[in-house]
This record gives structure tokens, sequence and C-alpha cells, in this order.
């Protein structure tokens, strides 16, 4: 029992640190832009990919880079392609809500279909770090993997950084304050067409990040967005849309809820009692846990 | 509609995933001309046509692809199929029963084929076998190994039937009975005699789950863990937790819908001390050790034609090198050998060709009955192993015959395994072993 604890508590936080990175930048675009961009997951996957190309010396045999070189340029690279989804084709349609959701939409598919294309459906494995630990000296019956563990703290020092952006310096203030009222933050002189193009590049650095843990932890496969999408959404909901801080508490208590059913209750149950959770949220509390810090102008 | 196919999450292990919005249209395009046309082309007679049915979005379907046009090819070359040159007609089914039915439909209403060859997953197939009796035309299973299809089918109902057979693989009853005897031979080998039994929650598992438990127990080897995983999980890391805690010596897994790859990453990275044994469909790909960097080594997959490592017949090693000569500058997978489909596909037409020699005609719509008893009379050498139907009286009729060695043991199933070097060496049966098993090296 103690030991079933033990593994509840460290592969619950491992995974959630995956999850807040995954459902942060959905949120922050939502926050911000009032766009709900169904092309993040898409954005996970390019992450996954372009690190899987940089690293594996199989699929460009000329590119084999070092992980720890690749993995900055894969965050650079999918923060870029973020940006430009947002300066090619959003900003032009932003305004309207169904357009936005549908270019996104057809983005994501887009996306599917391009790896295919490219890549195939086999799934692509890739290694950050490799090798694991090995608890059951400790009485915890779980061999995690360092790069679980790399992801965890990779996470905090990511939502760190960002905190610390967001409420500490003037640039990241004005991303706090559009999302809160539009409105309020054109009259105090915010740009709003940067910040919102800021947040992009914010989101899909994160995206990116994600992409790297799941594609290493798992494989890279062309319909990997889907998941982690829905996952996104449910946290967002849970945490209350647009909050950072929301969609961190909603990612530890979705990764928690998942492990506490797979570890107590079986495999099969996984994804279940996150999806009640969800329809009791959306039925009663359909603001989430934080959701004031997004008011409507 | 054109939405449906988002819903699938698992690409590339059973061709249920990754269905292109390409390959719907292409179906969706080709269905309206066919329509369109319905009308005013009838079907020329004349022809000889076969009928290849496969999920084309897979690498199975491709290499299935590949095998039939060599057939038709060799057999074109060398005087034809009882004189007459064959058009092979290939259909994408993906793993969609409807998409099947419509371009079964096509096939047989509009370009009168001869002979359909193909289907990959169950349901698929069992979904145009009622067209394809209907209409009398041979149908050669090549990629299904339900025993429902036979049994429910030609066994429940022969003379309605009787237009199909299976070429391979041997049905799931006797490749539990095979699963089971490698676990005996594992257990000579290593001692190894504690499984953890997991497989897909799928249909295609079920015989699996019914008969391998009691054929493990009948040879002394306990299962210690049992269970059906939901075909949609994506982290493995407990479920190996648990085997761990479980004291297994290897895990028997059924895996055609789950993407293996995380748990063969764990399992080399925390050093579990137990071996992955079992059915595998992604790890017949012949560049999934490459896919998985190296993380595939050690685990095994049965697979008929053993993919062409072994000499399983004379024509297995010749056939497969041909493949590679032909298809290595093709970038879609399968290149080095195709997988499982593909060999018992080209024995399927090499079958028909012999056998329309031999009742000298090609319209076998019109001639099923000579038609059934010369294939029953066959026994034809293939490049997947030696080939007989079970005749009308038996419990699997028009199925495969499984072989068996002089020990009684089934051999036509080989199991191969991925080494270190990411080379597939066949493990089990002796007599088409071209290395024995290896443990992981963390556990030699």
């Amino acid at each position: 029992m103690l030991g079933d604890i033990g593994t509840l508590v460290l592969q619950g936080a491992m995974i959630s640190a995956i999850y807040a990175l995954i459902a942060i930048g959905f949120t922050m675009i939502f926050g911000v832009g009032g766009i709900l961009n169904l092309a993040h997951g898409a954005l996970i996957m390019a992450g996954a990919y372009i690190f899987g190309i940089l690293v594996r010396e199989t699929t460009v045999s000329w590119i084999a880079l070092h992980p720890a070189i690749a993995f900055p340029v894969t965050v650079v690279a999918v923060a870029v392609l973020s940006w430009g989804l947002y300066q090619v084709l959003v900003r032009w349609v932003e305004d309207n809500v169904v357009i936005t959701f549908l270019a996104t939409v057809v983005v994501a598919v887009a996306s599917t279909e391009l790896v295919i294309y490219l890549f195939g459906d086999t799934p692509m494995g890739m290694t950050l770090i490799s090798g694991a630990l090995n608890l059951e000296p400790f009485g915890i019956n779980a061999r995690p993997r360092y790069v679980q563990f790399a992801g965890f703290v990779v996470s905090w020092i990511a939502i760190g950084l960002l905190w610390f952006y967001i409420t500490k310096t003037d640039d990241g203030r004005s991303i706090l304050a559009a999302s809160m009222s539009e409105r309020g933050a054109q009259l105090t002189g915010v740009d709003l067409h940067s910040v919102r193009a800021k947040t992009w590049l914010i989101a899909g650095a994160l995206a990116g990040i994600a992409g790297i843990f799941l594609g290493s932890t798992g494989s890279a496969t062309p319909l990997m967005w889907l998941n982690p999408l829905a996952l996104a959404f449910i946290i967002v909901v849970i945490g209350g849309i647009g909050s950072i801080k929301g969609s961190v508490v909603a990612a530890y208590f979705i990764g928690f809820l998942e492990q506490f059913t797979v570890t107590f209750v079986g495999q099969g149950f996984r994804g279940i009692l996150s999806l009640v959770v969800l329809a009791i949220f959306l039925l009663y509390l359909p603001q989430g846990l934080y959701g004031r810090e997004f008011v409507h102008d | 509609m054109a939405n449906e196919d988002n819903n699938n999450r698992d690409p590339g292990k059973d061709g249920n995933g990754a269905v292109g919005r390409r390959t719907f249209l292409g179906a969706a395009g080709a269905g309206a001309v066919a329509t369109t046309f319905a009308g005013c082309l009838g079907g020329e007679d004349e022809a000889l046509t076969i009928g290849h049915l496969a999920p084309m979005d897979n690498p199975l379907g491709v290499g299935s692809d590949r095998t039939a046009q060599m057939a038709v090819d060799e057999i074109n070359e060398n005087g034809g199929f009882d004189g007459e040159e064959a058009e092979l007609l290939t259909r994408d089914t993906r793993t969609e029963p409807s998409e099947a039915q419509d371009v079964t439909e096509e096939l047989i209403q509009q370009e009168n084929v001869d002979l359909l060859v193909g289907t990959f997953n169950s349901e698929t197939t069992q979904s145009i076998l009622d067209l394809t009796a209907e209409f009398d035309v041979p149908f050669m299973i090549t990629g299904s190994a339900d025993p429902g299809l036979i049994t429910d089918f030609v066994g429940d109902d022969y003379e309605e039937f009787k237009n199909v057979f299976r070429i391979g693989p041997i049905n799931s009853d006797f490749q539990s009975e095979s699963i089971a005897d490698y676990c005996e031979y594992l257990s000579e080998l290593h001692g190894w005699d504690e499984v953890a039994f997991l497989r897909d929650n799928a249909a295609w598992t079920e015989p699996f789950g019914e008969h391998v438990p009691d054929l493990l127990a009948e040879r002394d080897i306990d299962i210690v863990l049992e269970d059906a995983l939901s075909i949609e999980i994506d982290d493995l890391a407990p479920v190996l937790s648990d085997v761990n805690e479980s004291g297994a010596d290897y895990i028997l897994r059924f895996f055609a819908h789950i993407n293996a790859g995380e748990m063969l990453g764990i399992w080399h990275e925390a050093e579990y001390e137990f071996g992955i044994e079992g059915i595998h469909v992604a790890g017949m790909l012949p560049v999934y050790h490459a896919a998985t960097e190296g993380a595939a080594s050690y685990e095994t997959t049965s697979q008929s034609g053993a993919a062409g490592v072994s000499p399983i017949t004379d024509r297995t090693q010749p056939f497969v090198q041909d493949y590679a000569e032909r298809y290595e500058g093709e970038d879609e997978p399968p290149t080095q050998a195709p997988m499982y489909m593909g060999f018992n596909t080209y024995d399927g037409i090499s079958i028909f060709g012999e056998v329309v020699d031999a009742i000298g005609t090609t319209n076998t719509r019109d001639n099923l009955d000579e038609f059934v008893d010369e294939m029953l009379e066959i026994d034809f050498t293939g490049v997947a192993g030696q080939i007989s139907f079970y005749g009308e009286d038996s419990d699997y009729p028009h199925d495969v015959e499984e072989e068996r060695g002089d020990d009684g043991t089934i051999t036509n199933f080989p199991m191969t395994q991925w080494t270190p070097e990411g080379d597939i060496e066949c493990v089990y049966p002796e007599q088409h072993q071209t290395a024995e098993h290896q443990m992981p090296h963390w556990m030699q």
C-alpha cells in the first residue's frame, strides 16, 4: 500500500509536469486572443518530430545532433512555427471565432497528412536521456526513467521563467493585462497585436518542450496531437479558461487523478474519471477553479 | 463523414489509424466514378482480372499489393493463367467494413474479377464474405486469422460459402497452440515458466484469451498476471511495474493496436528482468528496429514467412531477394521484405495459377465446383510454407492446414526475434531456426 502511494506520487508528479506544459500554452492563447487554437496539438507533434529528426542518425543521416543541442534548437523552431502560424494565418481571421476554429482544425489535420507523407505512420522513437532509476530497494515498485525526471525539472523551470516574465517584467505584464481586459490594456498603451504574437511564440516554445518529452518517453506518431489536445481542453476547463495558475493546478489534479485510477482501479479506467470530473465542472463550475482571472470586456 | 477517421489514434499498428484524407478522397472519387459509369460500361468478360483488397495506408497492405503484382507478373511471363494474361486490380479497403464492401462490389460487378485475394483485419474480411458468396467469386483470405471467418461461414453453410479459402496465416486456434509450444521451448531453454499474459482488448485476441491459459496450464507454465489492455492505452509504465511485481519471467503479449514502442523503451532503459514475447504486429515491420532506435532488440513476434530470414521452403529466400531487388528503391515501406500478408497473397495467386491451369478455364465464377475440387487437391510449396486445405467435413473447412513436425508441434507459425544489431533471426520452431532465442543482455 505504501509502495503504491509512493509510485502514485512519483508517476503522478512526472506525468502532471508534462500535462502542465501542454495546457499552459493552450490557455494563454485562449486567454489573450480568445482563440481556440486546435493546432496546439500539431505544434506539440512538431516538437517531437523536429527533435526526432535532429537527434536520430537514421532519419536524416547528416544531422545527428547531441540531444543537449537539439533540445533548444527544437524549442526555438517550434516557437517560430507557432509565431508563424499566427502571423501567416490566424491574425487575418482571428476576429471570426468560427473561421479561426476551422482554420486551426485544418492545420491540425494537414499536419497529420504532412507527417504521413514525410515519415509514414511508423512510430518514430528518440532518445533525450537514457537510463532509469530502480526504486525497488526503497519499497517503490517503479523504475522511472531519467527522461521523466528531466521532464519534471524542465517543466518547473519553464513555469518559473514564465511566471517571472509575466509578473515581473513590463513586457510580460502586458500579456497579463491583455488577458484580463483587452480594452483596458489598449488604453494603457499595450500593442495588442504584438502581445498576441508574443503569446503564440511562448505557447509554441512550451508546446515544443512538451513534444520533445512526449516523443522521448513514447514515440512520435502522426496522430499524437489528438490526446494532448483533448487533455489541454479538460485541464483548461477545470483550471479556468485563460488562467495559467489554473492550468498548472488542474494539470496536476488530472495527472494525479489518472495515476490514482491506474494504481487503484485499473488501467482501462484511466481517462474515464477525468471525463467525469470535466462533466461536473461544466455543469457546476463552468468558470473553472481560477476562472476569475479572465474577465470579458 | 470525412471527419470520421480522426477518431483513430493508433497509426501503423493495424492500419486502423491515420486514414488519410487523400485516401478517403481517392476512394470516394473512385466510388463516384464507378457508380457513374456503372450503367454504360458493363464488364469485359474476356480479360482475366484479379482483385486485391488491402488497407493501403498500412505497410502490410503495401507489401501485399507488391507481392500480388510480382505473382501476376511472373505467371503472365511464364505462359499465363491457363494461357491468359491477368490484370491485377488493387482496391484500398482501409480497415473499414463499409469501405471494403463498396470496393468489393465494384470489383465483382464492374470489373468482373475472377479471384479476390487479400483483406487484413477480421471485421473487414467478414463484411465481404456474403458478397463474394452471392456472386460465386473465389475469395482467398491472406491477412486475417480469426477462426470464425471459416467456422461461422464455410463451416456453417458449406454450399453457400464454398468459394472462401484461407491461404494463411493459420487460424488463431492453431496459433494459440503454436505459441504455447513456443512457451514450452522457452521453458526448456531458459527455465522460464511464469508468464504475464497481456493482450489488446480487441476481437482478434479473443481466441488467445480463450485458449492460451489452458494450453499453458497443460504445459506446467503458470500465468502470474493476465490483462486485456485498452487499445487506447498511452502509458505503459504502470503495466511494466505490475509485471515486475508479479515476478513473471516474460511478458507474453498480443499487440496489434497498442503501440508497444514505449513499452520497449522503458524495458530497455529500466533493464527489467523479463523477456517480451508473443505477437506484435508493429514489430514485424522491417524498419521497426531502426524506428525504435534499437529498443525493439530482443522482442519477439511470430509471423508467417518468418520475415524471409529462414529457408522455410526452397522458394522463401529467392522470393524475398526478388522482392528486395524490385522495391529497395521505393520510399514507402516495406522495402526489404513484404510483411506476413505479402507472403500469403503471393502464395494465393500462385495457387490460383496452378488451379486454373488444372481445370482448364479461368472462368472460375461459372465453374466454381471444379475450382473448389481442385483447390482441395492442392499440395503446394509456397513461400510461406507447404499449403493444403481442410476439406468439407473437417472442423475448419477450406482453412489452410497447419504443418506439424515429427514431434507433432506446429511448424508453420515461426517466431522471429530482433537482435541488438538490428537483424531478424528465426528462433522457433527448430526446423526453421536461424539462431537460438536470446535473453536480453542484462539478464544473461
